[in-house]
């Protein structure tokens, strides 16, 4: 799957890179407007990460640009102001999604994930992570064609983790991902959740797919 | 106008009693001229004349033993016709060969009276048009001198500061209405500036701090992917909550300040019961893990006038409130009716007096991590609607009560 991040702060462009290449993206970067607008006429992306507030340009004209172009491209913007007003230009622009700084990388992430599934018109809604078959269109799990029954919480935890693959994600993550920014504080909570969720998967199959890593959070893995 | 009235009134009422006086002194004088008449008939015949009885005109002779004094009065009598009229009427003494008598002299006040009604009718009538011109004037000529102040007031009273617009009253002629408009349109133009700015400078406040505590965030996440012993990722995730606390501390400033901006000026009809809803829904399996019993007893629907953004934070850190502070076990009770909301949620009790419990940084309970803005936000959004919030603890229980 390739990517193009669109942002002008290096050092965040740099941290975003190297998480979604270890997610085995392509990624290829663009630092301002100009820059940005050449590749996009270049090349076709799965998913345009997109910081609107470029030094050189509103990043809303790149998302008219993409329409004029007539690319299919999902777009996910990324923007410090968290305005409400922002949000809604952009969507109504043509974005797919609007994640508002900071994020979690693993958010990011899950995100860009979704947009994929949603742009890839094949009917690929499945997701497969070692045995486990996610069908995100019908929401539901199965192991080994057996069916998991998932509270819808315990799915979205599912799913999260299921697009994050090998990655440490932590419980401020987790906690923010389910229940929004509001939740600061002990998140000790994310612990039973895990747990009934991990219960569910290993009672299908022997195979314990949520790795606790003491002290920072959890880990997906397949293998 | 009143005034003018009044006025009217009054000189009307003078003018009445004016004229009839006039017109009395004039009976007056014809009956002074017949008394002379009968005098000098009495000083050349000696004798009484025959007493006058026409229509108009009385006259009437009695004998006296004593002199009897000269007057003036105002009668009311039968006349010929068997009607009662009044009569103006002049008695006199007249003394004939040594005998004394009373002559009295009448003259009918029947025409005096007609031309008195006459008069006031024709006066009436005057000011009666007088007024309706008045009237018309002010209402029509006036009126439409005074348009361009009036459309000026109404521009004024409709101006909203963040719809960004200014005010352009209409070209005028006269003078101090052209000054009162440009003084108008000079103000609003600065102040819809001065709030264009204020509203780019709370927006760029947060757009610099967000992004290097993005960053921050970031690369602890990617150090958290790495090889770290116990210590190492212990240390790592204290600092990134504290970067997260930081930067929602920052968010929840940046809120508060658009709040007294005025930058959620839009309004609409929300219905609190259903956000209400869908936010516990999203809490359920959150409240089941803490084994928390939630009590709700919700309309179908709550209809407040506020705006939508603020009426989603207002009710979210509400319920986070009462799920942060709560514990094991507890419960929580929700109600929305009439015009009040209602929640109450067991815990511990708060360190800080009641009266204190809604100012920023105060802490309510030893859960360290709550910065307290949250509730802060609360009363605000509550500030702006004018809607009375109170807490109090009581029975084990936090009680938050908003009337609308």
């Amino acid at each position: 799957m390739k990517l193009l991040i669109i942002e002008d702060e290096k050092e965040l462009m740099n941290s975003i890179v190297t998480y979604l290449q270890g997610q085995k993206y392509l990624c290829e970067t663009a630092n301002d407007f100009k820059t940005a607008i050449d590749k996009i006429e270049e090349f076709d992306y799965d998913c345009i990460i997109l910081d609107i507030t470029l030094p050189d340009g509103n990043g809303l004209n790149i998302l008219k640009q993409l329409k004029t172009y007539k690319k299919n491209d999902g777009v996910l913007i990324i923007s410090a102001k968290n305005s409400l007003d922002d949000k809604i230009t952009g969507l109504t622009s043509g974005a797919d999604d609007y994640l508002a700084k900071p994020f979690h990388l693993s958010e990011l992430g899950a995100r860009i994930a979704a947009i994929i599934r949603r742009k890839n018109f094949d009917g690929n809604n499945i997701l497969k992570a070692g045995d486990l078959v996610i069908d995100t269109l019908a929401k539901t799990v199965q192991i080994n064609n057996q069916s998991i029954d998932l509270t819808r919480k315990e799915y979205q935890l599912l799913l999260y983790f299921a697009s994050n693959k090998n990655r440490v994600i932590s419980k401020t993550a987790i906690a923010e991902h389910l229940w929004g920014d509001n939740m600061e504080g002990n998140f000790d909570f994310i612990y039973t959740h895990i747990k009934n969720l991990r219960k569910k998967l290993t009672e299908a199959c022997n195979h314990d797919y949520i790795k606790s890593v003491y002290g920072m959070g959890y880990k997906f893995s397949a293998e | 106008m009143v005034a003018t009235i009044v006025v009217l009134l009054i000189s009307a009422v003078v003018y009445y009693f004016f004229i009839n006086n006039a017109l009395i002194r004039q009976l007056d004088k014809s009956l002074i001229a017949e008394e002379t008449e009968i005098n000098e008939y009495v000083k050349t015949n000696h004798q009484l004349p025959d007493p006058e009885d026409s229509k108009d005109e009385q006259e009437q002779y009695a004998e006296v033993t004593v002199k009897g004094k000269r007057n003036f009065k105002s009668v009311l009598i039968a006349n010929k016709k068997k009607r009662e009229v009044y009569y103006r009427q002049l008695e006199f003494p007249v003394a004939v060969s040594g005998k004394y008598y009373m002559a009295v002299v009448r003259k009918s006040q029947e025409e005096t009276e007609h031309l008195v009604r006459l008069i006031l009718k024709i006066t009436l009538l005057i000011v009666l048009l007088l007024l309706i011109t008045l009237y018309l004037v002010n209402r029509f000529l006036l009126s439409r001198l005074w348009q361009p102040f009036y459309n000026t007031l109404q521009q004024l009273q409709k101006f909203n500061i963040a719809s960004g617009k200014n005010i352009h009253p209409e070209p005028t002629n006269t003078t101090e209405f052209r000054e009162l408009n440009n003084a108008v349109s000079d103000m609003t133009q600065k102040a819809v500036n001065d709030y264009e700015e204020i509203k780019r400078f709370t927006e760029n406040a947060s757009h610099e701090i967000q992004t290097p505590l993005a960053i921050i965030a970031s690369k602890l996440e990617l150090l958290n992917q790495t090889n770290l012993d116990e210590n190492q990722s212990k240390y790592i995730n204290s600092i990134a909550d504290t970067t997260s606390r930081l930067s929602k501390l920052n968010q929840s400033l940046i809120l508060l300040t658009k709040i007294d901006n005025r930058q959620f000026s839009q309004s609409g009809k929300i219905n609190l019961a259903k956000v209400i809803e869908t936010h516990l829904s999203n809490f359920e399996e959150l409240l089941h893990a803490k084994n928390i019993i939630l009590t709700k007893h919700l309309p179908g629907e709550f209809v407040v006038e506020m705006n939508e953004t603020l009426a989603d934070v207002l009710i979210l850190n509400l319920i986070t409130n009462a799920i942060k502070h709560n514990e094991e076990n507890g419960s929580i009770y929700l109600e929305l009716n009439d015009s009040i909301l209602k929640i109450m949620n067991t815990g511990k009790p708060p360190e800080t007096s009641a009266e204190s419990y809604f100012e920023r940084f105060k802490k309510g309970s030893p859960k360290s991590e709550s910065l307290g803005l949250g509730l802060s936000i609360v009363k605000k959004i509550c500030d702006v609607y004018n809607f009375k919030i109170s807490y109090n603890f009581h029975d084990g229980k936090h009680s938050v009560v908003i009337n609308f």
